[in-house]
């Protein structure tokens, strides 16, 4: 219990101070500090709690329900403030109407319902804990160098670093909230604290697009948030409890939940991106590098996946023994969330986009194992979160830290980022090869989550991920190719990379390959055993003699890699390429044209535009997953009370 | 025991078997076009003075990739051959060809590159295909386990058809027969110099040779396993079906001129969502 | 008899050739001449080859690209200079454009006159070739050893 509050009220302490400290080199003294403290934190929270059962604490405060009404009325009164000044009136309405619903609730229904439980820690808090408390702020550590560079490279956007410090702080604070909050109302605050924080940090330029990024940001996520109201107020009307553990029990036993549920669903899909929200996480590419690592890996998206794992024994067919339509509807957005942004994923060259289509079809593959529900896509969903947190957050800080320093985040020119940067684009590989490939973590989960949708009966589902992790491997193994290439003479543009960027990059690509080699013992010792606690047999689409084969593997490539491409440099008894007998090879690939003139042979990657233009790819899976949506909510409240 | 003779089995005599059958199909393409052909050892003797040729590249990590490459093919086959999980060995496989494509890409050269680059387009064309023969091999069988599917009662292309069907048409692709031999080719139909493997020479070349004589043994033991079911008799069956498989890819190859990437990414996508749909939909009723 | 005689990999490049003798390099390649039975195949890569064949003579346009294919043949490597223009220029032999037949760019270790060569020259010439690749990888393995 005090480790728990401790993770929730110390980042919130920081960042009051760094609203204040003015100073660079204090700043980066408290944030290192602080990152240190909150990733000790963490781990203390995992050896307490990381392999018992979970405990709820039966921790009653008026003060802290009454404080979070204040924040949740602080905030909309916020969103309208800004809102009305920047004429955005869709997000005047929404917190509005929000704001209506929270306060006739907590005035009026809520003072019936006792919740005694509201706080709890479980396994996959812990989990979440964990990602939080060391990617999180290993992401803030990156984010002292790299603001820094960054201050430099935009003269033009006011240096609001104290701001965006003490916001990303507040993200931490907010996100422990989230993952430890039993009382649903508690965590509707947390919930929309982070949605604010998102808002102030992809705005943090404010340009004109970052503006409007930032607006569609909000409004999708005070949609979804609109939808959590709604769900909180309908299950304290219906069921006179406000406890997340109360209304999972109820769920499992056989009450109408599947309105509520679908509600807060639909708010964590909002949240996770998937479509039809995936635009505001492609626009928040506006924001500053460690913005984007932060929302992708470790918060905000991940809060709404880890709501959606919460809700899947309710969500799913394990358990209740039937289908349900709140069920069907998560599983098919994941799915065709999924396939769409795999693909979309394809036409992009910027690096950036490239990873935003692919956090949201990761997130897709994390809902739909949510909305299956069975120990084995549960099972299959926590390790994508953990292994996706860990080699996203890795990929985010080196394109960032690449793109101070070769002055474009295009994957185009990160051709001879092998020679010319040579630990980053190792660093780099590591990250891709842990995204796509056998035997590192994300593709071995796939595999998983695979066994599960097969064995889940929805044989649509089993097509979705059948067509789009081929459509994976197309634009990962693109990318890797291009940093793998080496092109042209070593030079050296790592010099002025900073120690911090450094050591977070560094800490993000052990934890990437720690992962893939512990990945066994992680199963055996921590998700198999969390499982047993939900569901009454927990089954596994994958053998642990099957895992200990894929971390050796894991461990065998890092070591064989590892020992051999640090020497990967120029010899004398090297050939240059073959280029029809009138190569010139003078540092680069280049020919002698038919003037006689040095004519340099570049190639470009596959984007396969023809096929899959990206506003098409989007359309259909706008359409489609709207129509999914509309159709079980629908269904939801027609047939809800028997199903 | 089985396991064990299976993946010594593999890596021993999988390069012995692989190379007999790259002198055949020579020898048989050479009779279709009304030659007489190479010697059936021919292959063997081409790996032997790649070796021993000069051991210069273009760079010093290429040769390192093409090591992966055959070391994860040689995994591969080995865990299909051991009876263990078929998902496993495709998701190392396609460690194996990422490798190779990594390759390629390393030297920078624009064919190498042009090759490299679309022997990733047939990873992507077949690869649901071949997924979906694993989850055909499930459905079937209730296990992914190459043990379990080859020893129900029944064999797989009983359940199977389409998926088979669907399997052969793929298997063109990874076999690099035309019409889909896009990323390289053999003997003299070039494409673009040599595709993703202009740039590799002497030794690194020569893995790249005894890594097709590996796939393709661990290929027809893919064609094997839809026919297997335990017994004796069942395996012979599945070695002749293997091998009049592999003369129609050869007859196949003679017959055909390169399609275009697009035709092929197209009717590879076409053929796994009809005839995998169509077939797996079975079990789902 | 070393490997590499059993396994000669051809590359064939036209210098100035009328192309009469490099129709009669292909038709060794046809179903009459099938020069594969000797394991030889055309692959056009200098990665690959170990037997450069060259056709016509050489001027200032393709002196630096014989260079550089020959360049790039791994060790060992021979090469054949195929009909009269690439073994000594031929009737062009004094023009003002003209170097000269193939070995005034690299040393030439087989030479096949005829205009155009015939077929069977050309293969009598590939086999005289392999004696000549045979005595050489001897030598090179000789060297490797000696290195080691």
């Amino acid at each position: 219990m005090g480790t728990l509050s401790f993770l929730i009220l110390f980042p919130l302490i920081v960042a009051g101070v760094l609203l204040v400290v003015r100073n660079d080199r204090a700043r980066g003294v408290i944030v290192t500090v602080s990152a240190v403290a909150i990733a000790a934190g963490s781990i203390a929270l995992a050896v307490q709690y990381l392999t018992g059962s979970a405990v709820h604490f039966e921790f009653e405060s008026e003060a802290v329900s009454l404080a979070a009404l204040g924040i949740d009325l602080l905030i909309s009164l916020f969103i309208i403030f800004v809102g009305l000044k920047h004429k955005q009136y869709l997000a005047v309405a929404l917190a509005a109407i929000q704001a209506a619903i929270v306060v006739w609730f907590d005035l009026g229904p809520a003072h019936a319902i006792v919740v005694e439980n509201n706080l709890y820690v479980d396994t996959l808090s812990v989990i979440m804990a964990l990602i939080i408390g060391i990617i999180g702020s290993g992401i803030c550590v990156y984010a002292i160098g790299y603001m820094r560079d960054f201050a430099q490279h935009h003269a033009d956007v006011p240096d609001r670093r104290p701001m965006f410090f003490a916001v990303m702080f507040l993200f931490l604070s907010a996100m422990f909230g989230v993952v430890f909050s039993n009382n649903l109302s508690w965590l509707f605050t947390a919930w929309e604290v982070t949605t604010v924080c998102s808002f102030l940090l992809i705005g943090y330029t404010r340009t004109p697009e970052a503006t409007n990024n930032a607006f569609l940001q909000i409004v999708m996520n005070l949609a979804g948030g609109l939808g959590f109201a709604i769900a909180i107020a309908w299950i304290g009307t219906q069921f006179g409890t406000l406890e997340l553990s109360g209304l999972i029990s109820l769920g499992l036993s056989g009450a109408a939940t599947v309105v509520p549920v679908l509600l807060l669903a639909f708010a964590a899909m909002t949240k996770a991106a998937q479509m039809p929200f995936h635009t505001w996480l492609l626009g928040a590419m506006v924001a500053p590098t460690p913005t984007s690592a932060l929302l992708h890996s470790s918060t905000m998206v991940k809060a709404g996946v880890f709501l959606l794992l919460k809700l899947s024994p309710v969500l799913g067919l394990s358990l209740a023994g039937h289908w349900n339509v709140a069920g069907i509807t998560v599983q098919l957005v994941g799915g065709v969330t999924f396939l769409m942004c795999s693909l979309a994923a394809i036409t992009q060259s910027n690096a950036k986009r490239v990873l935003a289509y692919s956090t949201i079809a990761n997130l897709g593959l994390i809902t739909a194992c949510a909305g299956i529900g069975t120990s084995e896509a549960v099972w299959a969903a926590i390790f994508l979160i953990i292994f996706h947190a860990a080699a996203k957050s890795l990929l985010f800080l080196c394109v960032g830290t690449a793109e101070h320093h070769i002055g474009s985040r295009d994957i185009e020119d990160m051709d001879g980022l092998f020679t010319s940067m040579p630990s980053l684009a190792r660093f780099m590989v590591i990250g891709i090869a842990g995204m796509f490939i056998a035997p590192f973590g994300m593709l071995v989960s796939k595999w998983a989550a695979l066994g599960a949708f097969v064995d889940s009966g929805n044989i649509i589902l089993v097509f979705l991920l059948v067509f789009g992790s081929a459509a994976t491997f197309f634009f990962w193994a693109k990318w890797l190719a291009k940093v793998t290439a080496i092109a042209g003479p070593a030079s050296d543009l790592e010099a002025s990379i900073r120690t911090e960027e450094w050591a977070s990059i560094a800490l993000m690509a052990l934890l990437t390959v720690l992962a893939a080699v512990a990945f066994p013992l992680i199963s055996s010792a921590v998700v198999v055993p969390y499982l047993g606690e939900i569901f009454p047999a927990v089954s596994l689409a994958i053998s642990q003699g099957n895992l200990m084969i894929m971390a050796a593997m894991a461990a065998l490539l890092a070591i064989i890699l590892g020992s051999t491409l640090g020497r990967a440099r120029a010899s004398k008894r090297d050939l240059p390429v073959y280029m029809g007998g009138v190569g010139i090879s003078e540092g680069v690939t280049a020919f002698s044209g038919s003037l006689g003139d040095a004519t340099p042979a570049s190639t470009r990657n596959w984007y396969l535009e023809s096929y899959l233009g990206e506003g098409r790819l989007s359309r259909i899976g706008t359409v489609v997953s709207v129509v999914l949506l509309i159709c079980g909510l629908a269904a939801a409240l027609i047939f809800g009370s028997v199903m | 025991m089985a396991s064990v003779i299976g993946f010594l089995g593999f890596v021993i005599f999988a390069p012995v078997a692989g190379a007999l059958l790259a002198g055949i199909d020579r020898r048989i393409t050479a009779r279709m076009q009304g030659r007489v052909g190479p010697p059936i050892l021919q292959p063997y003797y081409d790996v032997r003075k790649l070796i021993e040729k000069d051991d210069r590249s273009v760079n010093a990590v290429q040769g390192v990739y093409v090591a992966m490459y055959l070391m994860f093919a040689i995994i591969a086959g080995a865990i299909f051959f051991s009876g263990g999980n078929f998902l496993l060995c495709i998701f190392v496989l396609t460690l194996s060809s990422l490798f190779f494509i990594i390759a390629g890409y390393s030297t920078r050269s624009p064919y190498a590159e042009a090759g490299a680059a679309r022997e990733m387009l047939q990873v992507m064309a077949y690869e649901p295909m071949v997924l979906l023969v694993a989850i055909g091999f499930y459905l079937a069988s209730g296990s992914f386990d190459v043990s379990a599917i080859a020893t129900t009662g029944s064999p797989m292309i009983f359940s199977l058809p389409l998926v088979f069907l669907g399997f052969v048409y793929v298997l063109t692709i990874k076999l690099r027969k035309s019409p889909f031999d896009l990323s390289t080719s053999h003997h003299a139909h070039q494409e673009l110099v040599k595709g993703i493997t202009t740039e590799m020479s002497g030794r690194t070349l020569a893995m790249v040779e005894v890594t097709h004589w590996y796939e393709n043994i661990f290929f027809l033991g893919w064609v094997a396993l839809f026919f297997v079911t335990g017994s004796g008799a069942s395996i012979a069956l599945a070695i002749v079906v293997a091998a009049v498989i592999y003369f129609l890819e050869i007859l196949i190859d003679n017959n055909f001129a390169r399609v275009k990437w697009s035709a092929m990414f197209e009717s590879a996508w076409l053929v796994a969502l009809v005839l995998g749909f169509v077939n797996l939909i079975v079990f789902y009723i | 008899m070393s490997f590499a005689t059993k396994s000669p990999w051809i590359i064939h490049y036209a210098a100035t050739s009328c192309n009469g003798c490099d129709i009669e390099v292909l038709a060794c390649l046809t179903p009459l001449y099938d020069v594969e039975r000797f394991g030889i195949i055309n692959s056009g890569n200098p990665k690959h080859a170990d037997i450069f064949l060259v056709t016509g003579s050489v001027n200032e346009q393709n002196l630096p690209v014989i260079r550089q294919i020959y360049d790039q043949m791994l060790e060992p490597k021979v090469v054949v200079a195929i009909g009269i223009c690439a073994t000594s220029g031929g009737v062009f032999r004094e023009c003002y454009n003209t170097y000269g037949g193939v070995d005034s760019a690299i040393p030439v270790d087989v030479y096949v006159p005829g205009c155009a060569a015939r077929p069977q020259a050309i293969i009598d010439g590939v086999v005289t070739a392999l004696g000549v690749l045979d005595a050489k990888s001897a030598a090179f393995a000789q060297s490797k050893k000696e290195a080691s």
